[in-house]
């Protein structure tokens, strides 16, 4: 009987297993950074409870033993591991309340913003891009093309301002249940996705002007096919792998833009809950918060990478 | 390549922008920190452009503002601009491991979006505009030593080098030589843009409140200071939120334009 092993792995799945274990290594790599630069930066995170008068010198030594910051600092780290690995990421030094428990209570009202965001920006881009290279050199295509622009160089924070000042101008009060929804969601989605179109909208419009010139084009065109089919199916189809790998990192692109978009629009969430953690020195939050983003950052990556290998098999040889 | 009407109206704005900010203390009506009047009057009732929610000229804010703005985002770009040249040069210089190296820290910050680097640094200093000028300039070094590294690269190709290398030269030599001044227009192309990315980077964490002193003339702070009034006073938003996304776009398009030129 042969053994398994005696034959060579597929070379997909050897390619996946790298990048696994790329993956893998880049997050241990983050979360360490992060672990001692928060330790080396703000020395200590009990400081700004007894420089707000918020503890006694006694309760903050006590404080300290308790978090452990009175151990050595390779001791620190490997508990920090251990508890992470585990799912414990501490107490918050405010309310002495898990951790864990209070990043998963803001995480839906994120990851609604976000995937909202997500839809309207691969939408916007989508067809920003379409529209761009379709009307290539006339005034619809250069409009398109402009807004894609735009997107990307406005800040976020601009466009929210903007887009309330729109809300304020629209008829009836701004306080009126009838607009709620809208500024709740609808509105801060829509600015979060068009910021993150104009790059999608980009791939799209260069993926498209390019393959519009192939013969495979000219071909179709000589079989009798409508431009519109012409365009959307036999052009842009193969537009779309890159497009469709920088969706994925455009989706945990969002969750950085999450950040600005919660505070414009004075949104509960992650961002202002990791801005809110900074600003008081509450160090455990802030520290769970970039760690987990690191991990999810490192995981997307290696999500829109097995996505690209999927869609497109010549990359799956190489590693 | 000629510069169009986009590019001239940049350099106009970016130059307005810069001369304002040069002449803060003689442009500004009044001091910046201090109440004028009452609160949130309009641009008609108080020339030139009104009072803020505390009765502060908005005006002379803006100008100070700008002054502000600038310097921040200035610090944050040249740290950037300095690390990133530094070890792409060196990078391209020495090849083998030192590359592999640059390249491999570069690739894993960039595996994290420059805000959240940027928040990890502000978290790890605590708010206050050194944090921001460091968070925003170490945040920017990775992307630019990525591109300038392959600008070295494609100089290191050019048969001067070779010619160089033959008759003995050093690889310091060459990279002060031969590989920085040869690669100077790239790297300027890619020092606006990155300039563009630092304002944005600066103002953002500025609005964020990460800047420090909320009440500090700044562009960033102004508009976060805004949002408090908008349906009553929009302004006291719009003109810095205008403000900022004009000098973004402007050093954006002139980036844009020295890119296309540096190609030829």
């Amino acid at each position: 009987m042969v053994s398994t092993s005696d034959r060579p792995a597929p070379r997909a799945l050897a390619a996946l297993g790298g990048r696994l274990a790329t993956a893998a290594l880049t997050a241990w790599a983050a979360v360490t950074i992060t672990f001692f630069a928060l330790r080396l930066g703000t020395g200590d995170p009990t400081a700004s409870l007894l420089a707000q008068g918020l503890a006694t010198p006694a309760q903050a030594e006590a404080l300290r033993h308790e978090l452990g910051l009175d151990r050595p600092l390779l001791e620190q780290y490997f508990t920090f591991l251990s508890g992470l690995v585990r799912g414990d990421l501490g107490l918050s030094l405010y309310t002495g309340r898990p951790v864990l428990r209070i990043i998963a209570e803001q995480a839906p009202s994120t990851a609604e913003l976000a995937g909202l965001g997500l839809v309207v920006a691969v939408g916007l881009g989508l067809l920003l891009g379409i529209v761009a290279a379709w009307f290539e050199g006339r005034a619809l295509g250069r409009a398109a093309a402009g807004l894609a622009g735009l997107a990307t160089a406005l800040p976020v924070a601009f466009t929210g301002i903007l887009g309330l000042l729109l809300l304020v101008g629209l008829p009836g009060s701004v306080a009126s249940p009838v607009w709620a929804p809208i500024r709740r969601l609808a509105l801060p989605g829509l600015v979060l996705g068009y910021a993150s179109s104009g790059a999608i909208a980009r791939v799209v419009q260069a993926g498209l002007s390019e393959s519009l010139l192939r013969p495979y084009i000219l071909a179709a065109r000589a079989r009798g096919v409508r431009p519109r089919a012409r365009i959307l199916w036999h052009a842009l189809r193969p537009a779309l792998p890159p497009a469709v790998s920088l969706g994925a990192l455009e989706a945990a692109y969002l969750f950085g833009g999450t950040v600005v978009t919660e505070t414009v629009f004075s949104r509960p969430g992650l961002g202002r809950l990791l801005v809110g953690a900074i600003l008081q020195g509450d160090f455990p939050i802030a520290q769970g918060l970039v760690v987990l983003a690191a991990i999810v950052y490192t995981a997307s990556h290696f999500a829109a990478d097995a996505l690209a290998m999927t869609i497109d098999p010549r990359l799956r040889g190489q590693i | 390549m000629r510069a169009g009407a986009p590019e001239w109206l940049s350099a106009a704005w970016i130059a307005l922008v810069v001369f304002a900010s040069a002449l803060a203390p003689v442009l500004a009506t009044s001091s910046p920190g201090q109440p004028i009047g009452e609160a949130l009057l309009s641009p008609a009732a108080s020339p030139p452009l009104g009072t803020d929610a505390l009765g502060r000229d908005l005006w002379s804010r803006l100008v100070w503002g700008g002054r502000l703005s600038l310097a921040i985002s200035l610090g944050a770009a040249s740290l950037t601009v300095l690390l990133g040249t530094v070890a792409a040069l060196t990078a391209a210089a020495l090849g083998g491991w030192p590359d592999r190296a640059v390249l491999w820290v570069s690739n894993s910050m960039l595996a994290v979006p420059g805000l959240l680097l940027a928040l990890l640094i502000a978290a790890a200093m605590g708010p206050g505009l050194p944090a921001v000028v460091l968070a925003v300039g170490l945040g920017g070094a990775p992307g630019f030593a990525r591109l300038a590294r392959t600008a070295f690269l494609q100089v290191r190709e050019e048969q001067y080098v070779l010619a160089a290398q033959a008759l003995g030269a050093g690889r310091a030599w060459i990279s002060i030589q031969h590989l920085l001044p040869n690669a100077s227009a790239t790297l300027l192309s890619l020092a606006t843009t990155h300039y563009a990315w630092a304002f944005l980077g600066t103002t953002t964490l500025a609005f964020l409140g990460l800047a420090g002193d909320p009440s500090a003339p700044e562009w960033g702070t102004m508009l976060n200071a805004g949002r408090a009034n908008l349906p009553y006073a929009p302004w006291l938003a719009l003109a810095p939120g205008l403000a900022i996304s004009l000098t973004i776009l402007s050093v954006h398009n002139l980036g844009e334009f020295l890119a296309r030129r540096a190609r030829r």
